[in-house]
């Protein structure tokens, strides 16, 4: 096999400049993260680094702002992972039907994810504005009093949570959708055949198929949400307060405040435990699935 | 047929609830999409109001006249900057992450280089929340004395952007046997010329998929363009962060840049649509 001579050292020969790019973009960084995140040390303290042990993770654990940080996190993960899944879902079936404009309608739809977050924010801004927003005028038209959005302590999360449905609720739906056209019409129709009523051939045929699209979703939103920043710090800077700190928000906040390095060092470490932790138990489920 | 015939009947009784069905499914699609236009329809049509115009009640939802002076001073507010260093930044980093993506990506598809093992620690580069990124980076750039550069820019947007265009030129080339490019190599064709004639042609349309993402999303990029730059570079994103944090919002101003910044993602999604699942979910669902 004259062709195969040389194969492998094509191979590394093409695909090595990548790899050692991206060695040197992360193996460097994240070697470094771990090993500073083991010393006392500070950009606006003149002393040198000084070796603390496992002093910045106890400080990490008993700092109640990276909790706070950690529970909005999680609140947004888990709201918006519901509602978009659920939003986007039946926005996907009531795609999966034939119409005039079809095309537009996803095009339309799907313009969203695309948008520069940092302009997203910002025009959300707007829209949230206590006085001259859109959003009050609706809601005092309908009869509400309106409110100050991300100005509220107890609305800002929430308004958070909107703007980020907005944005994704229109990638689970193209998601689904692919994965409702993906399901071949012969399926639908053995299920007619057999004389299943249009609930059942929903809940026994169209819900089952689709589950591995589902995992995707809630996986990318986990993932996605988990790493939300730009929204948050155009639209409220992580305030009132700390009421829409997200994880990081806080570590940016961390950094470019107080300019501790060991200190952030040992955040960063953290989330990228809890991702590790994410990641594993999604391989579990979709694995375990597979297997049955 | 018998009009009175009792299931002619009930076929037109069905038929009746189908029409009075999908009309109520038509309405509430329309509503989503209304819903979902609403805010990018807001944009468009800040970048057009004049300074009074945003600080009235009822808010102003048409606009009778298209003029342009929002787009000429938003310009001369740091726009022209942006955007010139959005287009150096972002074509620069396009063209490099492309050109060793098709590589790596045909190694790694093609000749399982490094296994599952170099794929899958490629893959999880996209999960990592960029933040954890910033520190380091912060201090090696500052070590090297590239903070403020286009380099340190280009540089960062690796570490997102080539394992994106890997997994997703990979995916591209999976799609293709490797049987066609036995005949070139038994012709003697070298493995180069092997790739560059035959299998490249075919994923022509993936390598131009891949691009306009990495485009788009090094075009909208802002935690590393806000972290590893000032004065010298200064992205669009950055210019627009910057005026909404300002004193006193220029809104008017402000809206026409953001309506130029979300130029590329909007011709993205209407004529590439076909490729936005894949793209965003990494190849993982091929649409």
């Amino acid at each position: 096999m004259n062709y195969l001579i040389g194969r492998n050292r094509f191979a590394r020969s093409i695909t090595l400049p990548s790899v050692i790019i991206l060695a040197l973009t992360v193996i460097g960084p994240f070697g470094f993260l771990l090993i500073s995140s083991f010393f006392d040390w500070s950009l606006t303290v003149p002393a040198p680094p000084r070796f603390v042990w496992f002093y910045n993770f106890g400080l990490v654990l008993k700092d109640t702002r990276f909790l706070n940080a950690l529970k909005n996190t999680s609140i947004l993960m888990i709201a918006g992972i519901i509602t978009q899944s659920l939003l986007g879902f039946i926005i996907a079936l009531l795609l999966n039907r034939n119409f005039k404009l079809k095309k537009l309608a996803i095009t339309i739809l799907a313009l969203p994810i695309m948008i520069t977050p940092v302009v997203l924010g910002f025009n959300w801004r707007i829209i949230y504005h206590e006085h001259f927003g859109p959003l009050n005028y609706v809601i005092r038209f309908l009869g509400g009093a309106g409110s100050s959005w991300i100005a509220d302590s107890k609305l800002a999360l929430f308004s958070i949570f909107l703007v980020d449905t907005w944005q994704w609720t229109p990638f689970v739906t193209l998601i689904l959708l692919a994965g409702l056209q993906s399901i071949p019409r012969q399926v639908y129709e053995a299920a007619d055949v057999d004389g299943a009523t249009s609930w059942q051939t929903f809940w026994r045929v169209t819900l089952p198929l689709l589950r591995p699209m589902f995992v995707l979703v809630v996986l990318f939103r986990t993932i996605w949400i988990f790493k939300i920043f730009d929204p948050v710090y155009i639209l409220t800077g992580g305030g009132p307060g700390i009421a829409t700190e997200t994880l990081s928000l806080y570590t940016y906040v961390s950094w470019v405040k107080y300019w501790r390095v060991g200190y952030t060092s040992a955040l960063g470490i953290f989330q990228l435990i809890i991702m590790n932790i994410i990641a594993t138990i999604f391989v579990r489920i979709v694995m375990k699935r597979r297997g049955t | 047929m018998n009009i009175n015939d009792k299931k002619y009947q009930e076929f037109r009784k069905r038929e009746k609830r189908k029409k009075i069905n999908n009309l109520f499914q038509n309405l509430l699609l329309t509503f989503f999409v209304l819903l979902f236009a609403f805010p990018i329809y807001w944009i468009f049509i800040g970048a057009f109001k004049q300074k009074g115009e945003f600080f009235h009640y009822p808010p102003i939802f048409l606009v009778n006249q298209f003029r342009i002076d929002n787009f000429i001073r938003s310009l001369s507010l740091g726009g022209s900057k942006g955007v010139a260093d959005s287009i150096i930044v972002a074509c620069i980093s396009t063209v490099l992450v492309v050109i060793l993506a098709l590589f790596a990506g045909y190694g790694l598809g093609r000749f399982k280089f490094g296994g599952q093992n170099l794929s899958f620690f490629i893959l999880s580069l996209l999960f990592l929340p960029p933040i954890i990124a910033v520190l380091p980076l912060f201090i090696i750039f500052r070590y090297l004395a590239i903070v403020d550069t286009y380099l340190a820019l280009i540089w960062s947007y690796f570490l997102v952007n080539l394992p994106f265009a890997i997994w997703l030129i990979k995916g591209f080339i999976e799609d293709l046997p490797e049987e066609i490019e036995y005949a070139a190599l038994v012709d003697g064709y070298s493995r180069f010329r092997a790739f560059w004639k035959v299998t490249f042609p075919l994923i022509i349309p993936g390598v131009v998929v891949s691009a306009l993402f990495v485009f788009v999303f090094a075009w909208n990029e802002f935690l590393f363009a806000l972290m590893f730059t000032r004065s010298n570079v200064r992205t669009l994103p950055v210019v627009l962060s910057e005026l909404i944090g300002g004193h006193g919002i220029q809104w008017g101003e402000l809206s026409a840049l953001s309506l130029i910044a979300i130029i590329p993602g909007v011709l993205l999604v209407v004529f590439f649509q076909k490729y936005l699942v894949r793209g965003l979910t990494f190849g993982a669902i091929k649409g």
